[in-house]
């Protein structure tokens, strides 16, 4: 992972990130990003010991009262938990037709979870449990393959984990975070010669701009 | 080990007894100075020492409470992150490594973790995200990076004053007595009271902030 990551989340959603708050499925994005990207890391880790202190600062009545004893002595009534061994699970990868993708460790549970790859064109889309509000999936972009020009009807949230892609807005590589909200229009493409794996989080389906593409609108589900 | 007079007669309004632990890599002390909660956990990780735990519990599980009412907006839930939490840190003192951070923030974490998985569970969604997939347990190495530096420059040519009122209160108080008072980071954390760790993050954050309202997002 040589690459430098370029493309970050914002500070402030960084914020909602380390406080948790932000919905799961656009916190896994993040927390992939931060996998791939030692700055936000060491952001993330700043804002939680900005978060702590402010949380220890606080003023606050003393613990007293039969309440209060009554929880403190029932926690010291247990044991201790057993040393936990540090599980070093078997690095899942990922296989997508004949190519193999690694992934990082945020991702490494929840990836066992996808559904069935569908493809259509070049594309290759895999659903990974998410909510009626957040879409959340994997998407395999082929070599030379474009997505056609499209609209956002809600918030698109694009990590991508590895390989390339560009769009008019730039070239991405993994761990590049691209936001595209419902004023943007744009249109991947992989112009390079391996694979390009993403994660994907919608709000709302994809609405295709151009021409014959917009046949494929009612193929949005594909996409969502 | 720890000095049992350092865990006696502390009480909520006294901040003065927080810890400066996480000292930085351009101090010659090697060591990070341990403040009272860090070792109070290793006191409880080794021998599980109740008193020593109590103090913790004291200080600690109100502010989680009140924390827990700001986040759930009802008393009983908060409570129920409390328990879960303290009880963490009743059980897993041993996993807590002060070399990675002061015990505020590592009992901060497992409060927002708890908090993220009672939500989760409530929407019965135990099969999905989970805190453990988000946050990596303190295991991403201490970056000790160098950019605040270059923004000093751009400190001193006043190029940031009018973004300064917008940074939040804690950030802009500590970066108004290092770049305007020039007071050190370890005077500030005393006069504070608060972790010189938590001083450092807090400069970090205001720059990158400063940057972010200057440059735009980092992109």
């Amino acid at each position: 992972m040589a690459h430098v990551v370029k493309f970050h989340p914002s500070l402030s959603l960084l914020e909602q990130y380390s406080e948790g708050t932000l919905t799961p499925e656009v916190a896994l994005v993040v927390a992939a990003h931060l996998d791939f990207c030692p700055h936000c890391q060491s952001l993330h880790r700043d804002i939680e010991a900005d978060l702590a202190c402010s949380l220890a600062q606080q003023p606050a009545a003393a613990a007293e009262g039969q309440d209060w004893q009554q929880m403190l002595e029932a926690i010291v009534g247990t044991t201790a938990a057993a040393p936990v061994q540090k599980v070093v699970a078997n690095e899942v990868s990922l296989q997508v037709g004949d190519h193999q993708f690694k992934l990082p460790r945020s991702l490494q549970r929840i990836a066992q979870k996808r559904s069935k790859w569908l493809s259509l064109g070049g594309i290759a889309t895999a659903k990974l449990p998410g909510t009626a509000d957040h879409h959340l999936s994997l998407l395999c972009i082929n070599t030379g393959t474009e997505v056609p020009l499209h609209t956002h009807k809600g918030m698109e949230i694009t990590l991508v984990l590895a390989g390339e892609m560009v769009d008019e807005m730039g070239r991405y590589a993994a761990g590049d975070l691209i936001i595209n909200t419902p004023d943007h229009t744009h249109t991947p493409r992989n112009l390079s010669d391996e694979p390009c794996l993403c994660l994907s989080v919608l709000t709302a389906p994809l609405e295709f701009k151009q021409g014959l593409t917009r046949l494929l609108n009612p193929l949005q589900r594909f996409f969502y | 080990m720890l000095d049992p007079s350092g865990l006696t007669g502390h009480h909520g309004a006294d901040i003065s007894h927080l810890s400066t632990c996480m000292s930085s890599s351009n101090e010659i002390t090697p060591v990070p100075a341990l403040g009272q909660w860090e070792e109070a956990l290793g006191v409880v990780a080794v021998h599980r020492d109740k008193k020593a735990y109590a103090e913790l519990f004291s200080y600690f599980a109100p502010r989680l409470k009140a924390f827990g009412i700001k986040m759930f907006g009802n008393e009983q839930q908060a409570m129920e992150m409390v328990q879960d939490t303290m009880l963490n840190v009743w059980q897993k003192a041993a996993l807590f490594d002060a070399s990675r951070g002061c015990a505020s923030t590592w009992i901060f974490t497992i409060a927002r973790n708890v908090r993220f998985d009672m939500l989760r569970k409530k929407q019965s969604r135990k099969d999905d995200i989970s805190a453990d997939d988000l946050w990596e347990n303190g295991d991403y190495p201490e970056q000790e990076g160098n950019h605040s530096q270059q923004w000093d420059l751009y400190l001193v040519a006043e190029k940031v004053a009018p973004y300064f009122d917008a940074l939040p209160p804690a950030q802009r108080l500590v970066m108004e007595k290092v770049y305007l008072e020039e007071q050190s980071h370890q005077e500030v954390s005393e006069q504070l009271g608060i972790p010189l760790g938590t001083v450092k993050s807090r400069i970090r954050l205001a720059l990158d902030r400063l940057r972010e309202a200057i440059d735009g997002p980092r992109s």
